[in-house]
């Protein structure tokens, strides 16, 4: 089965997806926080990111969202193409677009989405995968 | 109001209805589908998320005239993101 790994960032698991710029189609790598503590399973939300890296990537608008706890208030859905290349994924995902995200990283991939597949750190304590 | 302010309004309108009736009405046609909005009509009814945006993107390349939804999805649950410090 393919895997992928990343090094933690600032001691927290994460991963790296990307997205395509709509003005050029070049790729658009970003980091992102691995929360399994992000939204429920049946969420609907796969991604948060920052509301401008959502419209750079031409995201469709999909309806609003209300969110508790680290967010609060209603915030607006994107669906746009998240790709994992190392793992042959390429899917349109629901992302929720925020005014800002935490300090050093570029946004949050929700349980939603890491549950799509076998993640963990595969006994390597220093790294955090995914594995399809 | 800008022209694309309109559409989306138009838009948000009535995906805004499609999702009031599939919610209401199990058996309505939008009932579980994901449906693509662009320029204030349906364009695609899809089963997936996926499927839908493809088509969606095919017959309304500008996303700032098209909308999403996800008929009978209740858009109200409050979703909890856990605290990040």
């Amino acid at each position: 089965m393919p895997r992928t790994e990343w090094p933690h960032r600032n001691g927290r698991p994460c991963i790296q997806i990307v997205l395509t710029l709509a003005a050029d189609g070049q790729t658009f790598p970003r980091t992102v926080l691995a929360d399994t503590g992000a939204g429920a399973l049946k969420a609907g939300i796969e991604f948060i990111l920052e509301e401008d890296d959502c419209l750079l990537c031409g995201g469709n608008p999909d309806q609003f969202v209300t969110l508790g706890g680290a967010y609060v208030g209603s915030f607006p859905i994107y669906v746009l193409p998240v790709q994992l290349p190392a793992l042959g994924f390429a899917q349109n995902m629901r992302v929720v677009g925020v005014p800002s995200i935490p300090a050093g990283f570029d946004g949050i991939a929700c349980f939603s989405f890491l549950n799509r597949f076998h993640y963990g750190n595969f006994g390597d304590p220093d790294v955090f995968g995914l594995e399809s | 109001m800008s022209t694309a302010a309109t559409v989306q309004d138009l838009n948000r309108d009535l995906a805004r209805r499609i999702n009031q009736e599939a919610r209401s009405n199990p058996h309505s046609p939008y009932a579980n589908k994901f449906v693509g909005i662009a320029n204030g009509q349906v364009v695609v009814v899809a089963d997936d998320l996926d499927a839908m945006v493809r088509r969606l993107r095919q017959a309304e390349p500008d996303p700032t005239k098209t909308i999403c939804v996800e008929a009978s999805r209740d858009y109200e649950e409050v979703h909890e993101i856990w605290g990040l410090n």
